[in-house]
């Protein structure tokens, strides 16, 4: 029996059915249970909404920001806080509706009202209103500049208001209206149908359009890749080997890859106070203890390069050394300073997402690597949870040390240090209420959340001047240790062109193609 | 009281425990939601949300309510047959339950009449000489199916047959080049309703890897089964009857053996298909099959209670139809039955 179905499996190999001409397959991890962008939270969605729909600005790939769906840069009153936006004309939504004030004004306040990320423009925006057919207002509550990134966040790409009339107050999971190169011809969680949209207002895709589609495991989307049931395939959820297999292959010629700007950082959050580690010179112990370079190449196949940081580098404010490098010297004596190593060993647990398969690899080299360094002041405890259990567990304060990671919601170093050190009810160096205590840290510092606060309403220098300023008070009281830094990566099959992602870390699916041979045919 | 009384007196008893048992489950499910670790609002906007809008979006999906608040409208929605909104995507629960279960139930059939073919083959095959080397072979084939992790034998199937030979799909249900046929949610009946060749094989081409996994890994459990009655069964005083009377060891095993032997295998069969609607877990999620297992496994990852608990009570109420239908079918077989 088994032998019939072993010659059966063969001949259905051959009823494989044909392409569609131009059709690009790209391959995720992440499931699609909805394509609305108020309804958006997760990296998945913000991939396929960036080839639906248009930002106001976006954040080329050399980091420049430039206007989309804006045709300049916010113009600024004297106070900062009305910022008026000119728009584009001409621009038609997928029902053939066109694009003007009325509907960006439309899709900002539905967003703010019922966005799941609304936050991220509520806590700035007080109103939004259109002061023209082609110009918009936006009145802050206070000066913010870094407003332009914000609005390059592709969930406020703008939605037509006719297709959405009926469900102003309500989420339209499995449709698609707005102004992007491609339009939504069909919609399961698995599966997304992506059509080049006719009438784009911008440079039209290459591509004769794109099926997304989710597969479950790294296992499946590697073999995917190989066997060219995929054309493209998205590093998000695949394991870190099968990572390395593919640059291995790409290295050898037999796959493109494209690396994005890494704007995801991992690090570890201290919970600062409470004993053991509301003690200072535990945190520096512990901080010079890091050898971020072998914890890199050991438990990311050096992968995720080694970060001292919590702004990514590639953004503007970041401070390459902020925080102590590795010295164990250096750790031993700070232990010995608070009373360990002479016979007494601090026992210090660390909680890791045990369903991030990098986590635990983390973990468990951390603790060989301070085992080997230093035995007889340290060991490391380390436990796993699952992930939606630690984000609770962490903002009640139950967990020592946890290691987890963040990427911002647009590229901004703002949105890298607010949801980590931003404290609304501080005292001394204990923050009782805020992002602090949900980070898991409970750490703040006098006058911390006022230079946060004040690092959003400056531009230029003395806004970088700030940012270093912050890093450097936050490296020195140590409630975090950034560990390493994720880039997005992308892997296309030789056939097609190169990849390409833009500044924030999505590829540019418009630009895929299918590389013509010499005889001037596309490859199959 | 006749047998058909006594029948439908059995059938009643059972229909009417039915709400109660399902009213049970969905509470058990509503409590340990809510007992258990983690938050929905930490699952939809990561750990790092200032507290204003964890607590909107908190009020927003009603969680802030009280327990006892949130139970009863719960109840009062499963009474109007209406499961609530998916925390994560606010569509429909019995919509995204719809559009899961006959992924499950397609993939469940192909599999348990793969096993059903597999196993009762292979069982039967040994009895011509029992402990002969057919016999063992059957035996080791039943064990080694039976204790094989589904997760891993999956994942080797997956490599072998789809990464390394190429020869079929690594995961999903159907050509990311197709659209699905529209219809009843079994592509293949749909599919062949529509008269779709190319939707036809495009969907068989993705269900043989792991209906063929999970009917092999299935058909242990109906070869033992087959195994252990027939043996059983050929040792009884009637089949000793139907010797002595000089029938032949053929008729004797086909007509007196075989029909004793099949019964117990359909109450296996009964809660194999029962399991098999929620139970496929591990099969589901290796090849990326969007049945209605995979979606419970990610909705519990994302603490979407309501979808978590439509879940659980539609699959619960299968389970009770199933068993109820295989205790009847039981009882009409075989005589012997009483209630």
């Amino acid at each position: 029996m088994l032998a019939a179905l072993l010659l059966v499996l063969p001949a259905l190999s051959a009823c494989q059915p044909r392409r569609p001409e131009g059709i690009l397959i790209v391959a995720t991890k992440s499931r699609i249970d909805s394509v609305d962008p108020a309804a958006a939270s997760r990296v998945g969605i913000m991939q396929v909404l960036s080839a639906l729909g248009d930002p106001l600005y976006a954040i080329a790939p050399d980091g420049r920001l430039e206007p989309r769906l804006a045709t300049a840069l916010p113009r600024l009153s004297a106070d900062g806080l009305h910022a008026r936006i000119p728009l584009r004309q001409q621009v038609l939504f997928h029902d053939g509706t066109p694009f003007d004030a009325e509907a960006m004004v439309f899709s900002l306040k539905r967003f703010m009202a019922i966005g799941t990320l609304g936050f991220q423009l509520s806590d700035r925006v007080r109103t939004v209103r259109a002061t023209g057919p082609h110009e918009i207002e936006l009145e802050l509550k206070q000066p913010f500049s870094p407003l332009p990134r914000l609005l390059s966040a592709i969930f406020l790409t703008p939605i037509s208001p006719t297709a959405y009339r009926s469900h102003k107050g309500s989420f339209l999971a499995d449709r698609f209206v707005g102004t992007g190169p491609y339009r939504l011809s069909f919609f399961s969680p698995q599966q997304q149908r992506l059509s080049p949209w006719q009438r784009y207002w911008g440079s039209r895709p290459r591509n004769g359009g794109l099926s997304l589609v989710t597969l479950s495991n790294s296992t499946a989307l590697f073999g995917a890749l190989r066997s060219g049931e995929v054309d493209l395939l998205l590093s998000s959820g695949l394991d870190i080997d099968h990572q390395r297999a593919l640059h291995r292959e790409a290295q050898a010629g037999r796959l493109h890859e494209a690396i994005g700007p890494a704007l995801e950082i991992g690090f570890l959050s201290l919970l600062s106070d409470q004993p053991p580690l509301n003690s200072l010179i535990l945190r520096q112990a512990i901080a010079h203890s890091l050898d971020r370079r072998t914890l890199s190449n050991r438990a990311s196949l050096g992968i995720k390069p080694p970060l001292r940081q919590l702004v990514p580098p590639s953004l503007p404010g970041s401070d390459a050394d902020a925080w102590p490098a590795y010295d164990p010297a250096r750790a031993r004596q700070l232990f010995r300073q608070a009373g360990y190593c002479s016979g007494k060993r601090f026992s210090l647990p660390l909680t890791f997402r045990s369903d991030i398969p990098t986590d635990r690899l983390f973990a468990l080299t951390w603790q060989a690597q301070l085992q080997r360094d230093l035995r007889d002041c340290i060991s490391l405890e380390p436990t796993g949870m699952e992930s939606t259990t630690a984000y609770d567990q962490l903002g009640k304060g139950a967990l020592v040390m946890f290691f987890y990671d963040w990427s911002a919601d647009y590229p901004d170093a703002e949105n890298f240090l607010v949801p980590l050190l931003g404290c609304e009810q501080p005292r001394g160096n204990h923050c009782l209420k805020g992002n602090s205590a949900l980070s898991g840290s409970f750490w703040s510092a006098p006058g911390l959340d006022q230079q946060l606060q004040q690092s959003s309403q400056l531009a230029g220098a003395p806004r970088l001047a700030l940012l270093h300023a912050i890093q450097q008070r936050a490296a020195a009281a140590g409630p975090y240790l950034p560990v390493w830094l994720t880039a997005p990566v992308a892997w296309a099959r030789p056939q097609l062109s190169t990849p390409r992602f833009d500044g924030s870390g999505r590829v540019l699916l418009g630009e895929l193609q299918r590389r013509e041979t010499p005889s001037g045919r596309t490859q199959p | 009281m006749s047998r058909r009384s006594e029948l439908l007196r059995y059938l009643g008893a059972r229909l009417a425990l039915a709400p109660l048992m399902l009213w049970l489950i969905a509470s058990l499910v509503f409590l340990l939601l809510r007992v258990a670790p983690g938050d929905p609002i930490d699952a939809l906007l990561g750990p790092k949300a200032p507290a204003a809008a964890r607590a909107a979006l908190r009020h927003q999906l009603g969680l802030d309510q009280p327990l006892f608040s949130q139970y009863g409208h719960f109840l009062g929605q499963l009474l109007h047959g209406d499961l609530g909104l998916s925390q994560n995507s606010q569509e429909p629960v019995l919509g995204i339950i719809r559009a899961s279960l006959p992924a499950s139930l397609e993939l469940g059939v192909v599999a348990l009449v793969l096993a059903a073919v597999i196993g009762l083959a292979v069982g039967f095959s040994g009895i011509a000489r029992p402990e002969g080397k057919v016999d063992l072979a059957g035996r080791l084939f039943g064990i080694g199916t039976y204790a094989l992790p589904p997760f891993w034998a999956a994942m080797v199937v997956q490599l072998v047959f789809a990464v390394w030979l190429g020869w079929l799909p690594v995961g999903g249900r159907f050509p990311p080049t197709l659209l699905p046929p529209e219809g009843s949610g079994f592509y293949l009946f749909d599919s062949l309703r529509a008269g779709n060749g190319q939707q036809f094989w495009g969907a068989l081409r993705h269900l043989v890897l792991p209906a063929a996994t999970l009917g092999v890994l299935l058909s242990g459990i109906f070869t033992n089964a087959l195994r252990l009655n027939l043996r059983r069964a050929l040792g009884s005083d009637y089949v000793e009857a139907a010797r002595s009377r000089g029938l032949s060891e053929r008729r004797v095993v086909l007509r007196h053996a075989l029909p004793n032997a099949l019964l117990p295998v359909l109450t296996i069969t009964g809660i194999t298909v029962a399991s098999l609607i929620g139970g496929a877990l591990l099969i589901e999620v290796t090849y990326s099959w969007p049945g209605i297992a995979y979606r419970l496994q990610e909705a519990i990852a994302q603490r979407d209670y309501p979808l978590v608990q439509g879940i659980v009570v539609v699959v619960a109420a299968l389970v009770v139809m199933i068993t109820v239908a295989v205790d009847l079918l039981v009882a009409l077989l075989d005589p012997r039955i009483r209630f």
